[in-house]
């Protein structure tokens, strides 16, 4: 089993790394591939179970949209073929059409209908509470952008807490066969072991098993209990 | 841009004067609303104020409030008479309530010298009306990130908003933080190579690993921690700079510190031997000398300071030394330094940990992620052989430690912050460290107290 991180040493701002320290621990036998800006993505050449892509900076995002511009059809077919990819923060924004920037407008992979709108001047700092099928998944985000657009036929997860890809939805990042994409920064797997169990699934790990899951569910029961108690989801 | 004395400045600076003698009166804190109020009325009031012929100012990610601590107390020890804001917030409505209250009522400064923390989140409400004479850039890390997001936004901030004219006084051992303000007249302050300095990073962050000019993997003659120590582009010119003032020897035995600056050498005692109170320590001896201070007068007073208690603290009890340090909540490269600090300390140690979010438990929860950013790893150690984790993040803080590969049997993790220190073992333990957060100072003096009465107990079991 081979994962793919894409860019570590720009997507990694918001403790994204958690993500990745979690799946060794929980997969010790799976080859993990560090793929660095000057390099020819894995999942373009190989096959990968899981594709992972952390929050970056916005001077980031602009490098890795022209690094990853050459390979757009690539990942379009990968996404038809179902290849298994979990971005979390603004890596999405990556595969938009464009972001705009007061002024600015960067144009990005065009993957998906999208566009996200930037306002440094205000970062948004919220809980999340929703369901993805029929796991709840909590998680926090903290985000300058918002991304606009009809994600109703492709979502990640529904919200019962929070917002989704901005303020006036209730429709939490994009989904298209195995591509999650979600706004949720941070580490996600740790906080949501029950996702975690289903990304470990359609990774095909069969009987999946967690590292520490008994602690790992605990920790999640308390929060769920905690988060169903805020009237107020921003932070 | 020249501001003038408005009849609106008047009545917000009669308002916040006001404001600040009747919180007086009733004896409430006078530190951070008057100013707030003077800013609603007119928020352009600190341009329209006048502020004294000097202004120290003080900002970077860790070490704000030690090195202004410092500057103060020599400062007053040496009998200079300046304005502060030691007890007030280091953002703009903290920094106008200063300023008001060394100022006359027609707005005049009644001190030539002002000190001012000032928050780098804050750098587009206090630069555009106030220019720092030196700056002091302590160094710049990932912190908060719902507050300051990441480096590159909050370099970005300081380098739209830090006066041209501004004198910076950077960490050139810290790459980020030695290229804000490029077009301003600079003093760097660093530390020569080390004997702990390493070839490569042993944090688990490095806030820059790419040179932003060309792309290519940044590298190191040596690492200090974390993106600290000597780095360079192998492809371009990006590179730290040279430090005008430089420690040359750092004699830890003797806790002294050999600082030259061109081929004068001069040497200090040290107040701290934690690296970035020694980092805080030479910008503090680098802005002092521009106010003319002479070692002698510099040195004499570093005699006298000890770290505020509320940072750092060690108490010998009975057999134990017994060492309170701040480890900031959500800034893991303060916890991971304090994490390190601890894990170098000789001796066998116990560490009781509360980390946590006790002030935002009370609304809500903290964002748990930095835990990810901390090199919780630092505490897997042969000789910590006890962890006590405890607080409302004592679940997170627990699986952290496990993830660092800590073994089960050394780790204690409860909610009760007494409750679970009781649990303290001392059999072969030379020191307790506490570990706490900057809001947990009521409950650190409880923990501690809660350890003394431990010790009693064992020390009389044992005769």
């Amino acid at each position: 089993m081979k994962i793919e991180i894409l860019y570590p040493e720009f997507c990694n701002i918001n403790s994204d790394m958690g993500n990745i320290k979690y799946l060794k621990k929980c997969l010790p036998e799976a080859e993990f591939i560090e793929t660095s800006i000057n390099d020819v993505p894995a999942f373009i050449e190989e096959e990968i179970s899981l594709v992972y892509m952390g929050t970056l900076s916005e001077s980031a995002q602009e490098i890795v949209i022209q690094r990853l511009k050459p390979y757009k059809e690539k990942i379009e077919g990968a996404i038809e073929k179902n290849q298994l990819f979990l971005f979390t923060g603004n890596s999405v924004e990556v595969l938009g059409k464009y972001i705009e920037d007061e002024n600015r407008k960067i144009e990005a992979l065009g993957i998906f209908d999208v566009y996200a709108k930037r306002d440094m001047l205000h970062r948004h700092n919220s809980y999340f509470l929703g369901k993805y099928e029929d796991i709840e998944i909590l998680g926090f985000k903290s985000q300058f952008t918002m991304l606009y657009g009809d994600n109703s036929n492709g979502y990640f997860a529904t919200v019962d807490l929070g917002i989704g890809i901005n303020e006036n939805s209730k429709l939490e990042g994009i989904r298209k066969n195995n591509f999650i994409g979600t706004y949720i920064i941070g580490p996600i797997l740790i906080l949501n072991p029950l996702f975690t169990k289903k990304m470990l699934s359609l990774m095909g790990v069969k009987e999946p098993k967690l590292a520490f899951e008994k602690d790992v569910l605990e920790s999640y029961e308390v929060k769920l209990k905690k988060f169903k108690t805020f009237t107020n989801f921003q932070m | 841009m020249n501001y003038k004395k408005t009849l609106k400045f008047y009545v917000a600076l009669w308002i916040a004067k006001l404001s600040s003698f009747a919180l007086k009166i009733l004896k409430r804190n006078a530190t951070y609303f008057p100013g707030k109020v003077a800013l609603s009325i007119c928020p352009d009031f600190m341009g329209r104020l006048d502020k004294p012929k000097t202004i120290i100012g003080v900002t970077g990610t860790n070490g704000k409030t030690t090195t202004c601590n410092m500057i103060n107390d020599i400062l007053s020890q040496n009998g200079f008479d300046f304005i502060n804001n030691k007890y007030g917030s280091n953002i703009d409505g903290g920094i106008a309530t200063t300023l008001i209250s060394g100022s006359t009522i027609t707005g005049k400064a009644k001190k030539d010298l002002a000190v001012l923390e000032i928050d780098e989140r804050s750098a587009n409400k206090v630069y555009p009306y106030l220019t720092p004479t030196y700056l002091i850039c302590t160094n710049l890390f990932r912190d908060s990130l719902m507050r300051n997001a990441h480096t590159e936004f909050i370099a970005s901030i300081l380098n739209k908003y830090i006066p041209k004219e501004t004198i910076m006084i950077e960490n050139a051992d810290d790459i980020i933080c030695s290229h804000v303000a490029e077009g301003n007249k600079k003093i760097y302050f660093g530390i020569d190579r080390l004997e702990t300095d390493t070839e490569d990073c042993k944090n688990i962050t490095r806030d820059i690993r790419v040179c932003p000019k060309c792309l290519s993997p940044i590298k190191y003659e040596y690492v200090r921690y974390h993106h600290i120590g000597k780095a360079y582009c192998p492809n371009c010119d990006y590179k730290c700079p040279d430090p005008d003032y430089h420690v040359t020897k750092l004699d830890l035995k003797n806790m002294q510190m050999t600082v030259k600056f061109k081929d004068e050498e001069e040497v200090y005692d040290l107040v701290n031997d934690n690296i970035i109170n020694i980092y805080n320590m030479l910008a503090v001896i680098i802005v002092l000398k521009q106010l003319k201070l002479t070692q002698k007068q510099i040195n004499d007073s570093f005699a006298k300071l000890k770290i505020v208690e509320t940072r750092y603290s060690e108490e010998n009890y009975k057999d134990y030394k017994i060492v309170t340090q701040l480890a900031k909540g959500m800034n893991p490269i303060a916890c991971s330094i304090a994490f390190n600090y601890t894990k170098n300390e000789k001796g066998n140690k116990a560490v009781i940990i509360i980390l946590d979010d006790l002030h935002e438990d009370a609304k809500g929860m903290e964002n748990t992620s930095w835990h990810y950013d901390t090199d919780y790893e630092f505490l897997n150690d042969e000789s910590i052989k006890q962890i006590i984790i405890a607080g409302p993040r004592y679940l997170d803080s627990y699986i952290r430690c496990l993830m660092a590969d800590i073994p089960e049997e050394k780790l204690i993790h409860k909610k009760d912050l007494i409750e679970a220190t009781s649990e303290l073992k001392l059999d072969g333990i030379d020191k307790v460290f506490i570990l706490h957060d900057l809001y947990s100072i009521e409950e650190t003096k409880q923990i501690k107290q809660k350890v003394k009465e431990i010790i009693d107990k064992y020390t009389v079991e044992q005769k």
